[in-house]
């Protein structure tokens, strides 16, 4: 399939730039480890205080951070620096070649960088979730690892998504220079579970910046949480997000190429 | 192959009449194409800013008005103008990157702005000053980029690359970071990556602006070269004489949006601007009478030179009289700049 030659491409070119950076990934790794350090230690103080966060205990938190985790490390590889390139193309004008190329030009974007140092970032991801669960005590099902899967990559599609429609709307109002920020501030908020936060802030990360959507969700599924039409919802609110925010980039693109007044 | 039927030439105040019927053959017709721009319109100053804010006023910029032509299969056109003529939204309609306001094109038989994948992968933009290549590894590893983005099989691929080689001679730089490249060098490595997938129609925007001498001479020797051996059809925007000159036996000329003149270049100096500048400097002679040798210009040129504007014909006679009538330090004799040959194309 012509799709994955490309991403393969992409990702041969990409090795090369991060090749090119060699001291780039050192710095990545400390500054991760520091980081890494900084959430337990919160983690520490909070439950020094008391037993349990909006339902959650301490070893489920520490795999919540883990899912938190994984979902800024896909961030951090893909969507945080395609958004540096595109803006900086929608500046200089380089974004013109994309829109050239014969190759679906949202895939183009979404792609053309990728930030291969983050990627030890997964393992540290990886850890914080079994270690969480393994002393959470809880027993998952295959049943719950497989929704939990599922509703993981339907949790990123949604924030990739989200992302797709933020960049869009630079089309129409072209200093629109920080259109992720808001992206990226709220992310932050999905470290802790849902619960703990007021309603009207659960409803707001949930659903209009959904970023509980892909940490505390796919968690709550994971210990078997979410009855089946929850499951379904969510699911299927990953497939629309998808599909609207596409129609969105193209109608973007059709904006940037002036076709509309 | 050569258009055999060069159009007449229709110059004056009203547009290009398109004439010899309708080549089927040709790879990019253009019929009455227009782009209006939508552009806020304020004064300047504090105050208006402040007006403006609250009550935005529209205006209606006519980028590019019915604009026809037609252009034969290999051949290589200018497209000149001032800046702002329209020049660039002209190419960037005709490459499919802008929707027209009203009016048609067909490049290729494809309708450009519908992008097609078919379309895309038989024509290429290049505009000098946009960076296609990734900056921090070496022009080779985007090249491969494109061969899969075009899908080029592994032997087009090394067939074209060698070519490439050949004409540009790539080997050394295509392997050092496009960073550290100087801008010949990039221009270079643009070039090859917007040919690899061996496009039937080029439109090159100003794809020599801001090289040195010896390198646009051989950006100019390449794509004189490239026409020649594939036959491609090009059309190609400069600010540079001498590029338009090397290349293009024909221009087209457009003006505040409008074409003013389609033909064959030579008729365009001979018509237009059939003089030369003769620059001089006179040692220990400050205010000598130059009048006598033709219309002395304003100021000095970039070396403190006088420059002198005399009838092209009569150049090589008036120079001789200065050289042998005046202490000259230093004489050059050239071509006037092309914004003033189409300026004046324009005040006629």
């Amino acid at each position: 399939m012509n799709i994955l030659r490309i991403v393969g491409a992409f990702i041969k070119l990409n090795v090369q730039i991060a090749l090119a950076y060699r001291s780039e990934a050192l710095v990545q790794i400390l500054l991760n480890l520091m980081w890494l350090g900084w959430e337990l230690t919160s983690l520490a103080i909070i439950f020094s205080n008391t037993t349990e966060l909006g339902g959650w205990g301490p070893a489920e938190l520490i795999a919540l951070l883990g899912v938190w985790r994984l979902v800024n490390t896909l961030m951090s590889i893909i969507v945080w620096p395609n958004t540096e390139k595109f803006n900086q193309g929608l500046r200089d004008g380089s974004l013109d070649y994309t829109f050239l190329q014969p190759a679906n030009s949202q895939f183009l974007v979404s792609v053309s960088r990728i930030e291969l140092w983050r990627l030890p970032d997964f393992i540290i991801a990886l850890a914080l979730i079994l270690v969480g669960l393994a002393h959470s005590g809880r027993i998952t099902s295959a049943l719950n690892i497989i929704s939990f899967l599922a509703l993981m990559v339907s949790g990123f599609a949604v924030l990739y998504s989200l992302w797709i429609v933020m960049i869009s709307i630079t089309f129409w109002f072209t200093k629109f220079d920080n259109n992720v920020t808001i992206l990226a501030a709220l992310l932050d908020a999905g470290r802790f579970p849902a619960q703990v936060y007021p309603f009207w802030l659960r409803l707001l990360i949930t659903f209009v910046i959904p970023i509980a959507v892909a940490t505390t969700v796919p968690l709550q599924a994971l210990r078997g949480d979410l009855a089946w039409w929850e499951i379904v919802g969510f699911l299927a609110l990953g497939a629309a997000s998808v599909l609207i925010s596409s129609r969105l980039w193209k109608a973007g693109v059709r904006r940037y190429s002036g076709a509309s007044a | 192959m050569q258009l055999e039927t060069i159009p007449r030439v229709v110059y004056g105040s009203t547009s290009f009449v398109s004439v010899g019927g309708t080549h089927s053959s040709s790879p990019i017709i253009v019929e009455a194409l227009s782009k209006t721009y939508k552009v806020t319109d304020r004064e300047g100053g504090f105050g208006a800013a402040v007006k403006s804010f609250f009550k935005r006023t529209f205006k209606e910029v006519h980028a590019v008005q019915q604009v026809s032509f037609q252009i034969g299969q290999g051949e290589v056109v200018g497209f000149l103008g001032p800046n702002g003529a329209g020049k660039t939204t002209t190419l960037k309609m005709l490459s499919g990157l802008l929707y027209p306001t009203s009016g048609s094109a067909r490049v290729l038989g494809y309708t450009p702005w519908e992008r097609q994948p078919g379309y895309l992968r038989s024509m290429t933009l290049v505009m000098g000053q946009r960076n296609r290549l990734a900056w921090d590894v070496p022009a080779a590893d985007s090249f491969l980029l494109n061969k899969a983005i075009y899908r080029i099989s592994d032997a087009d691929y090394a067939q074209t690359y060698r070519e490439l080689d050949e004409l540009l001679e790539l080997g050394p730089i295509s392997r050092k970071p496009v960073r550290n490249l100087s801008l010949g060098e990039r221009m270079k490595c643009e070039l090859a990556a917007s040919l690899l997938h061996r496009p039937k129609v080029l439109f090159l925007d100003e794809p020599t602006i801001g090289l040195d001498v010896s390198a646009q001479t051989r950006i100019r020797a390449f794509l004189k070269e490239y026409n020649r051996r594939t036959g491609a059809t090009i059309i190609l925007t400069s600010h540079y004489m001498a590029d338009v000159v090397a290349l293009c036996e024909r221009v087209i000329i457009i003006h505040h949006g409008r074409l003013k003149y389609d033909g064959a270049l030579s008729d365009l100096s001979r018509r237009i601007a059939p003089y030369k500048i003769i620059a001089v400097h006179l040692g220990g002679c400050d205010d000598c009478a130059l009048d006598a040798y033709g219309t002395v210009l304003p100021g000095e040129d970039e070396s403190g030179r006088k420059r002198i504007q005399a009838p092209a014909d009569q150049a090589p006679a008036i120079t001789a009289r200065l050289l042998a009538e005046q202490p000259v330090q230093d004489l050059t004799i050239e071509d006037p700049p092309i914004e003033d040959v189409i300026e004046r194309a324009f005040n006629e």
